[in-house]
């Protein structure tokens, strides 16, 4: 990178001071210590953006899908209601924090705490610019994919251990859910990497701002399968029937109150925000965008992006309603997995002709583009037509489950069948 | 690589692994060893980190701890009863055996190893040479594999898909019910089928 020299006060590169202070560390001390250092200054630099970001992404949250609501939403405490956030977080390290007493101890009380673990350990990767990452892996791709798998096993020890069947129920939903997206969102994020040829997140960038292209451009079937399968494996709204009210009271955290379900509520927007980051790192060009990272201090560009991103998030949860279990799961499997792999084999076909062909990316990727988009169109036409589950324009009447299985039909179904024959 | 900071991490992550590798042996709840097992699977993660084996060590945690302990928590959880104690049985004393036998196969073969490659060091890009020799050395086995990994699914699928006839709702109620349009599409009176709407 052709950066500006990296002075202390220059706000383009913040990680000139942590890179003085392990230099003058590793001076006088040893090696371990300088390296402990990094750690820890990775971490608090980490720490000191989520926890901020969370009190106004909450008050973020809340007042926009107020507004798409038609609502006012919190303007009681503080200006515009911003102090919110800090208000409900008091409350909930005030109340009372109980425990089942047929819940099993020790299970029942590492969750709230294990669950920071994979959300603190993914932002390790993520590039806040061209040097700047606490970690810059050479499989960072993998490694993100697999510390937020991690996340699985706390939910199904919180579901397990409160000897709820509620919580048991968002717990083996959530497992169903997570297993089944995780495959549309390792797919997509294969064919970035079959693409540029780079397993580090940086990588991507890097080739991002080498082809001058955001990558969103040229995949953007991958994109939506990100997207939406974060969205799946975040329980957020269009998908978040782990959590359903209506049916399962709150899911696999049921039983859990005052702050234990406020650590739970937290690391969900802080998943969502790192979530937001990555699509905008791996989608969206990350810190870098056409030139201005060389003005703006590329921090704050991948902010912007990931602020864009999370508007995104709230957007969906504020406009779709909830899907339906087996929905969901024919959306992913009769969808996503044949559309990812079949996207899979382009991008592997793309690369192999810009590299060993010799290709020159500036003809060829307008026309990978436009194969692309045509592609993911031809794939979503034809899922509506075949799989989907058809659309009513006009309902003659109002029909709640069509699926095969549910309902009252199905319990009287079976008693005939168990009475006739 | 300093000494101090690899020993530290050394004899911490083989306590972390060799601990977790105990409590499950000696915890009487199945869901307990489960989550000890998996205690034991980042312990071995991170002794590969240390030996500079990231991919390896991304692959544990991705495969291990993230597939299959949840696969062994729902077998346990699906299996009546198994997820409350764990009761004597009389497949002790030949289990004891055969592990001491496994372990004494283990031991002889750490025993009789030259492990003068590994004082060489990683070996650069891990992903890049594992694909490599993948696609090109052991292609074989590695297609081998795909094949029985595909069948597998396919089993799986065969084995849990239910027949149209033992749905406990026919479509055919649900057609003349009005719930599902009919499938020639009569489209006079019943609301638009599939590929009817643009």
């Amino acid at each position: 990178m052709n950066l500006p020299a990296a002075e202390w006060y220059d706000l383009r590169d913040l990680n000139g001071i942590s890179r003085l202070i392990t230099e003058w560390v590793a001076d006088w001390g040893p090696d371990w210590l300088a390296s402990i250092l990094t750690g820890v200054i990775g971490a608090l630099g980490v720490l000191a953006i989520i926890g901020p970001t969370l009190l106004i992404l909450i008050w973020l949250e809340r007042k926009v899908i107020a507004r798409m609501q038609a609502r006012i939403g919190p303007n009681r405490v503080g200006p515009v209601g911003l102090l919110q956030p800090v208000a409900d977080a008091v409350k909930l390290i005030l109340k009372e924090e109980l425990a089942p007493r047929a819940a099993d101890k020790w299970v029942f009380f590492l969750p709230p705490v294990l669950i920071f673990v994979p959300a603190i350990l993914i932002w390790g990767v993520l590039p806040f610019g061209p040097n700047m990452s606490v970690a810059d892996l050479e499989m960072g791709v993998l490694f993100l994919v697999a510390i937020s798998g991690v996340n699985v096993l706390v939910v199904f020890m919180a579901g397990w251990a409160q000897n709820n069947k509620y919580a048991l129920f968002g717990a083996m939903r959530v497992i169903a859910m997570s297993i089944s997206y995780e495959i549309p969102v390792v797919l997509s994020l294969l064919a970035l990497v079959f693409f540029t040829g780079t397993l580090s997140v940086n990588g991507i960038v890097l080739w991002q701002q080498a082809n001058d292209v955001v990558l969103f451009l040229i995949f953007p079937m991958s994109a939506l399968m990100f997207l939406f399968g974060s969205t799946a494996e975040l329980n957020r709204t269009p998908a978040d029937i782990s959590e359903a009210e209506s049916e399962i009271v709150a899911g696999y955290h049921t039983e859990y109150s005052g702050m234990r379900f406020g650590l739970f509520y937290a690391v969900e927007l802080a998943n969502t925000l790192a979530i937001s980051a990555f699509f905008a790192t791996f989608f969206l060009g990350g810190w870098w965008l056409w030139g201005l990272d060389q003005w703006v201090p590329s921090w704050l560009i991948l902010l912007a992006k990931t602020g864009l991103m999370y508007f995104v998030f709230i957007w969906l949860r504020g406009t779709l309603p909830r899907l339906r279990l087996d929905q969901l799961m024919s959306f992913c499997w009769k969808f996503f997995v044949p559309v990812g792999l079949v996207f899979l084999a382009v991008a592997a076909t793309q690369r192999t002709l810009l590299i060993e062909l010799g290709w020159d990316p500036a003809v060829a990727l307008p026309i990978y583009a436009v194969i692309n988009w045509g592609i993911a169109g031809a794939g979503v036409a034809i899922y509506a037509r075949t799989a989907a589950s058809p659309a009513q324009r006009l309902p003659s009447r109002p029909v709640m489950a069509r699926g095969r299985l549910g309902g009252l039909r199905a319990a009287r179904e079976l008693a005939d069948a168990g009475s006739g024959d | 690589m300093s000494d101090v900071g690899f020993h530290l991490a050394f004899w911490s992550l083989s306590a972390l692994t060799i601990g977790g590798a105990l409590m499950i042996i000696v915890s009487r709840n199945l869901i307990h060893a489960v989550i000890f097992l998996i205690l034991s699977f980042i312990g071995v993660a991170g002794l590969f980190i240390t030996l500079s084996a990231d991919f390896l060590a991304l692959v544990q945690i991705l495969v291990y701890v993230g597939a299959i302990a949840v696969l062994m928590l729902f077998a346990i959880l699906l299996t009546p009863r198994a997820a409350r104690d764990n009761e004597e049985s009389l497949m002790r004393y030949p289990a004891m055996i055969l592990m001491g036998l496994v372990i004494a196969a283990g031991v002889f073969v750490a025993l009789e190893t030259d492990w003068g490659p590994m004082r060489e060091g990683a070996i650069g890009t891990q992903a890049k040479i594992i694909g490599e020799s993948l696609i090109n050395q052991y292609v074989l086995p590695f297609e081998i594999g795909a094949v029985m990994l595909t069948a597998a699914l396919v089993g799986a699928i065969a084995l849990a898909r239910q027949d149209d006839e033992d749905l406990p709702i026919h479509t055919a109620s649900l057609i003349e019910e009005g719930v599902l349009p009919p499938p020639d599409g009569d489209a006079a009176d019943a609301p638009a089928g599939p590929g009817d709407d643009s």
